[in-house]
């Protein structure tokens, strides 16, 4: 019998219709690093919540040093020792890191705050990990390492003793994550015990002692690092092989579809600019990636590329034609295609049905519309025919609200309706955030479609697989700048993770030689 | 000079209603609840308030106790009355403009049915003075003195004392801490342990009995003591939600936007008695436009910029965290 | 796959069940918030005056049946300005300034009908249209302000109510023609202005409320059939999608305010030309400096209507039912003011039923039908986790 810090047994959660959790058990050693591992919707997000009494379950014990313990919320979690850092961070902007870390367990006397004890004490602990931060700083001010640095400390500052990590490296560049990683080693061997949730195999064999796989809501198994290996831990997760490289054609490069030219963008949160006068070109039949950490410009620049925002200067060339000042209906016209960052906020009408949703670039043409009045009869006939030809899955067809889709078949329904629509360019933004692996492989592969159909594909992705294995061609971002070209097929994961962290550059000039 | 001293004596009692619901709205919106219902609210206080004070006026109490008494009797008043708020917004999970809008619709009509019912009126007169021509000892002070301690009310005094325990609480305690990071991110606030049902609960609840206050203070300052349910308080339960805007949710700026605010309508009711105003000749009715037209202009300058609390309007809902 | 105890879901729904269920379940949360009303309302009946409460609740109830007319008369104004308010609900926007655009058509038909000479054949015709053309400017500059200086609608339609409502009043005050200063109110307008009486004994129901009911199925079919229904829906659940989708978000904010503002100018109108049973006379308009009241009845009216025109079609009629009751009410002793109080506290449940009856419905599922285990697929647990995803994110 080993001595467990925690154990949950047996742990079943149901939600309306389903059961997220079923019959799951998890073990966490004292000073171990433990990984839980699954894809999307397997449901690690449910089990952790139920760790940190987010959720109840419905069936099942939790223990703690082998007794048993009921968690109704979060104050029961923290009051076992039990901390999280979520995978979306629970900070408050407008506050500082200080008044952040003590939220929730204020030091004070007859209710007024005492914050000098606090900050001696979020400072020591600071030195003792390595961990960082400004405690007077405003969150929005700092950058996002600083902010996960922040809810560590505030996990210490309550002496917890269990803590939960929630996907904490999805934000973060290879140099950053190797500090992580090294802290959360730290950390064990100070004898804290760490839940890793994670879905990167990598990640896993580095650092975890064991782990604990699910898949689709049930318990798979739980393995020691030591005995296994990448491809053991994948079929796991996944319950078939899965291959790690994607088949490529070679394709002959077309001429340029897509010109950008000294194109600078203003930021909303800052006075400096968020694109300072970036230029590249993509051609037909070429996948040209555009790599970088989030918030190193790519969303504001995807956004003045596709017309949501203005730029403040520069040029953009659609198919020989300047769109700079165009506007959205325009550049769609005229050949740009868009797959958004967010498929909730921008891709979907969710309240729209299926149907609905797949026209909504294309509801005012004339075949669908006459005088004004929509052609129902043509949108169900073309909406069925999308759904076909792109296996995009629903409950009720055509009619099904996009609510109710799972997100894997959001993202088909975006993908048939801008692949279907005429175009010259795709612009895809993170087209495989979120989705489990099957997804992904289909996305991948309507991508390369696409460059194999002799359209250009401008992708943006912060996950360094897809960018290694998916284009043809890696720019990356730093800071607002393109600071390299590279070639994936002669590069390395390290060196890429140079560039992004900024580490490394080649000058614009290089880089307009090269071509 | 006497027109300074004319317009500060004068625009002071119609500042302190406004600053009261202001703090109030700031209160429940910091918290996360958007509080359209400050109207409905204020009218509430101002009526129980007024009821108070109708049934107390023939003691020979001291008015200035009666105010203090009847404050109590208001804001408890507003209290209860933000509870139909909080319920539906924070435990229903309702639509909070569209409360809003109801309970503000609820209390004119309530008033006039109450006042027919029971005094046969549209609402309810009192014969109370609580005019202070002077202050004993502090109105002798040059200028000062004049500007502030002669022809003025007790609420002026009490308003800035509210407005220094809310700074206070809002920024020096353990609560205001909490309830500022649940206007801001409730979901962080709930996952260190803070009950965001009861803060909430609690922004309203406090705007509550600030409205109801402020809707007394608007009776005593500027209706002399009466409420009737036709004009209500004319407005100025918005016209506090737009100080607040103003004020960007922040209670000092929501002091200078209160006074700015008032100095507007007291000008606006005082033209004839600015020789250089009425030589205008301008019809009156556009002054009193102006706090109005005034509340446009101030938001179209200032509405980009401005940073609403993040969660306010958003009811929070535990189950989906 | 994996099985469980489903309740809340059935597979293989057609889409008249979807319709249906929908439709209903909004139906069924209205008539819960109007029995909640009428329930408190018979409260307050019952602690004014128990005497005479069941005979002048039943007035309320029934009383409107034996005035029909009056009943579609009154619908007339809240009709439009339900329209108003429940087409700005479709695109987001929350028109609480249906007052300020009523009292400005109001205003606008006012002007046309006395100061302008017309042929008689089109003068209510021109009077009709005036009223729209003002209503449309109040709709316009809050529309313009929420567009391109991103204010919000709520603040600027309740200025325009305040500064519309002392601008009308002075302009009237100030204008003889108008103005009969010894009775402070409004002259009888001349016979030609006024709208065709539908010529119902004793009662003013006129052509208005037949005009009223088409503008609102034209809404409807706006709505549900037209590129432009399309657009302002889309843009009224995501407007960052439909921007996305290359919608201009700016025009239809303005478009949107504009025919809001038109429909409510539009109620005034109606309002102030309907003919008078009374030979010689008309209706007139008091400048005492008070907000019309039919506006925010507007709110009320949309509300109850699900922000649908057919569906508001009738909850105007149903309001004004119940108001001819709470003035026949009157006459047992009971204040007419009991309606409005009832109407307040109508739309303050219907802005919760739907959760509510969802929660009834909830235990009605959970505690009496209790059905047998059904299969559901790994889709749903992703479906679902996306759904916690998408509130979160719409909660951050």
């Amino acid at each position: 019998m080993e001595n467990y810090i925690v154990e949950m047994l047996n742990i079943t959660k149901e939600f309306p219709g389903i059961i997220a959790n079923d019959n799951i058990t998890l073990n966490l050693k004292k000073g171990e690093v433990h990984a839980l591992l699954g894809e999307n919707g397997a449901g690690k997000s449910t089990l952790v919540s139920v760790l940190f009494g987010l959720y109840q379950a419905e069936k099942g014990e939790i223990k703690k040093n082998g007794k048993e313990v009921k968690i109704n919320n979060p104050n029961d979690a923290n009051d076992l020792g039990i901390g999280m850092v979520h995978q979306h961070f629970k900070l408050v902007e407008i506050f500082t890191v200080l008044e952040n870390i003590i939220l929730g367990v204020e030091p004070n006397t007859l209710g007024f705050l005492q914050k000098t004890d606090a900050r001696k004490k979020v400072m020591e602990l600071s030195g003792k990990y390595g961990l960082k931060i400004n405690p007077d700083a405003l969150i929005e001010e700092i950058s996002i390492g600083m902010q996960q640095r922040a809810e560590i400390l505030k996990m210490l500052y309550r002496e917890n003793e269990i803590l939960i990590f929630d996907e904490p490296t999805a934000v973060l560049t290879p140099q950053e994550i190797k500090e992580l990683l090294k802290i959360m080693r730290d950390l064990a061997q100070e004898g804290k015990s760490v839940l890793f949730i994670t879905h990167k195999l990598n990640e896993i064999i580095e650092v975890a002692d064991r782990c604990t796989v699910l898949r689709k809501g049930k318990y798979i198994g739980t393995v020691d690092i030591k005995d296994t290996t990448k491809e053991e831990l994948s079929r796991m997760m996944v319950g078939r092989d899965i291959s790690f490289n994607i088949e490529k054609k070679l394709t002959e490069v077309k001429e340029v579809v897509l010109s950008v030219k000294n194109v600078t963008v203003p930021s909303k949160l800052h006075k400096n600019n968020a694109v300072k006068n970036i230029s590249f070109d993509v051609r037909g039949g070429e996948i040209v990636c555009l790599a970088g950490i989030d918030g190193n410009g790519q969303t504001e620049f995807i956004s003045a590329l596709t017309g949501l925002e203005k730029v403040s200067s520069g040029t953009i060339i659609l198919g020989g034609k300047d769109i700079t000042k165009s506007s959205i209906r325009k550049r769609s016209v005229s050949g740009m295609s868009h797959i958004p960052e967010d498929r909730h906020k921008h891709g979907l009408i969710l309240d729209y049905s299926l149907e609905e949703n797949l026209v909504l670039q294309r509801y005012w043409q004339p075949e669908f519309q006459n005088k004004g009045f929509i052609r129902f009869h043509a949108v169900r006939n073309y909406a069925e025919c999308l759904i076909k030809k792109y296996d995009v899955r629903s409950g009720q067809g055509p009619i099904t609200m996009a609510r109710s889709m799972s997100g894997g078949n959001q993202q088909k329904a975006i993908i048939a309706r801008e692949i279907d629509k005429d175009h010259e360019v795709l612009v895809a933004v993170q087209p495989t955030r979120g989705l489990d692996v099957g997804a992904v492989e289909y996305i991948h592969k309507q991508l390369i479609s696409r460059r194999d159909c002799g359209k250009g594909v401008l992708l943006v992705s912060l996950e360094l697989d897809e960018v290694m294995n998916v284009s043809d061609r890696i720019l990356v971002m730093y800071e607002g700048e393109i600071v390299g070209e590279l070639d994936p097929k002669k590069t390395t994961v390290q060196e890429l993770g140079l560039y992004m962290s900024g580490a490394k550059r080649n000058t614009v000039k290089e880089i307009d030689n090269a071509e | 000079m006497s027109t300074v001293y004319y317009l500060i004596q004068n625009m002071l009692p119609v500042a302190i209603p406004l600053l009261l619901v202001a703090l109030g709205g700031m209160f429940s919106e910091r918290s996360g609840i958007v509080n359209i219902a400050l109207e409905g609210i204020m009218l509430f206080g101002a009526f129980f308030g007024a009821l108070f004070v109708f049934f107390i006026q023939k003691s020979q109490i001291d008015p200035q106790v009666i105010i203090l008494i009847g404050m109590v009797v208001a804001g408890f008043s507003g209290l209860i009355y933000s509870l139909l708020l909080s319920f539906a917004a924070v435990t229903m999970k309702a639509n909070q403009t569209i409360t809003g809008v109801s309970l503000n619709m609820l209390i004119p009509a309530a008033i006039l049915l109450f006042s027919k019912m029971f005094f046969n009126s549209d609402g309810i007169t009192t014969n109370m003075n609580f005019y202070i021509r002077k202050v004993p000892v502090l109105g002798d002070i040059p200028f000062i003195g004049e500007m502030f301690f002669q022809k003025t009310y007790l609420t002026v005094v009490l308003g800035l004392f509210f407005l220094v325990i809310s700074v206070i609480v809002f920024y020096k305690t353990r609560f205001g801490l909490r309830l500022r990071a649940c206007g801001e991110h409730p979901q962080a606030a709930d996952s260190v342990g803070i009950n965001v049902y009861f803060m909430r609960y609690a922004g309203v609840s406090i705007s509550g009995i600030l409205g109801g206050i402020g809707g007394f203070f608007y009776s005593v300052g500027v209706l002399d003591g009466n409420v009737n349910g036709h004009t209500g308080v004319a407005g100025f339960g918005f016209l506090a939600l737009a100080v607040m805007i103003f004020g960007q949710w922040k209670p000092i700026r929501i002091l200078l936007a209160a006074l700015f605010f008032a100095f507007l309508r007291t000008l606006a009711y005082s033209v004839v008695l600015i020789p250089f105003l009425d030589n205008l000749g301008i019809n009156q009715t556009y002054y009193k436009m102006l706090p109005y037209i005034a509340t446009m202009v101030v938001l179209a300058f200032t509405s980009r910029k401005s940073r609403a609390p993040k969660a306010e309007g958003i009811p929070y809902d535990k189950a989906l965290r | 796959m994996q099985s469980k105890k489903s309740s809340s879901r059935n597979k293989g729904i057609t889409l008249k069940n979807i319709t249906e269920s929908k439709g209903f379940t909004a139906f069924t949360s209205v008539l819960l918030a109007i029995f909640l009303g009428l329930i408190f309302g018979f409260i307050v009946m019952a602690f004014a005056g128990p005497q005479n409460v069941f005979k002048g609740f039943s007035y309320i109830l029934l009383g409107g049946f034996g005035r029909f007319g009056d009943v579609l008369y009154f619908a007339t104004p809240i009709l439009m300005t339900g329209l108003s308010v429940g087409l700005a609900f479709r695109m987001g926007l929350f028109n609480i300034g249906a007052s300020g655009q009523y009292t400005m058509g109001m205003f606008f038909a006012l002007y046309v009908g006395f100061m302008w000479d017309l042929p008689p054949e089109i003068h209510w015709i021109a009077a009709i249209i005036a009223g729209m053309v003002g209503g449309m400017l109040w709709g316009f500059i809050p529309g313009i302000f929420k567009a391109f200086l991103n204010v919000n609608e709520v603040i600027t339609t309740i200025m325009f109510n305040y500064i519309g409502m002392y601008l009308v009043d002075m302009l009237i005050q100030g204008n003889l023609v108008l103005y009969l200063s010894s009775n402070a109110r409004t002259n009888y307008l001349p016979r030609t202005v006024q709208l065709p009486s539908l010529g119902i004994m004793g009662s003013n129901v006129n052509v208005g409320i037949i005009m009223a009911v088409i503008i609102g199925i034209i809404l409807f079919i706006v709505l549900e059939k037209t590129t432009f229904g399309y657009e302002l829906k889309a843009t009224g659940f995501n407007k960052h999608a439909s921007n996305y989708a290359g919608m201009k978000g700016k025009t239809n904010i303005i478009l949107t305010m504009v025919i809001a503002g038109g429909l409510a100018g539009l109620g005034g109108a109606f309002a102030i030309l309907a003919p008078s049973a009374i030979a010689g006379s008309s209706m007139t308009y008091e400048p005492i400096n008070i907000i019309a009241v039919n506006g925010f009845n507007g709110i009320a009216v949309a509300l109850l209507g699900s922000a649908n025109p057919i569906g508001i079609i009738f909850s105007a009629t149903f309001i004004s039912f119940i108001q001819r009751g709470g003035t026949l009410a009157n006459l047992v002793g009971y204040k007419p003011e009991i309606i409005d109080v009832v109407i307040a506290v109508i739309i303050y449940f219907s802005a919760f039923a739907m959760i509510m009856n969802s929660g009834i419905g909830r235990f009605i599922k959970k505690y009496i039908i209790k059905k047998p285990h059904t299969n559901i697929l790994l889709e749903d647990l992703e479906a679902v986790e996306e759904e916690i995803e998408v509130q979160n994110k719409e909660a951050e």
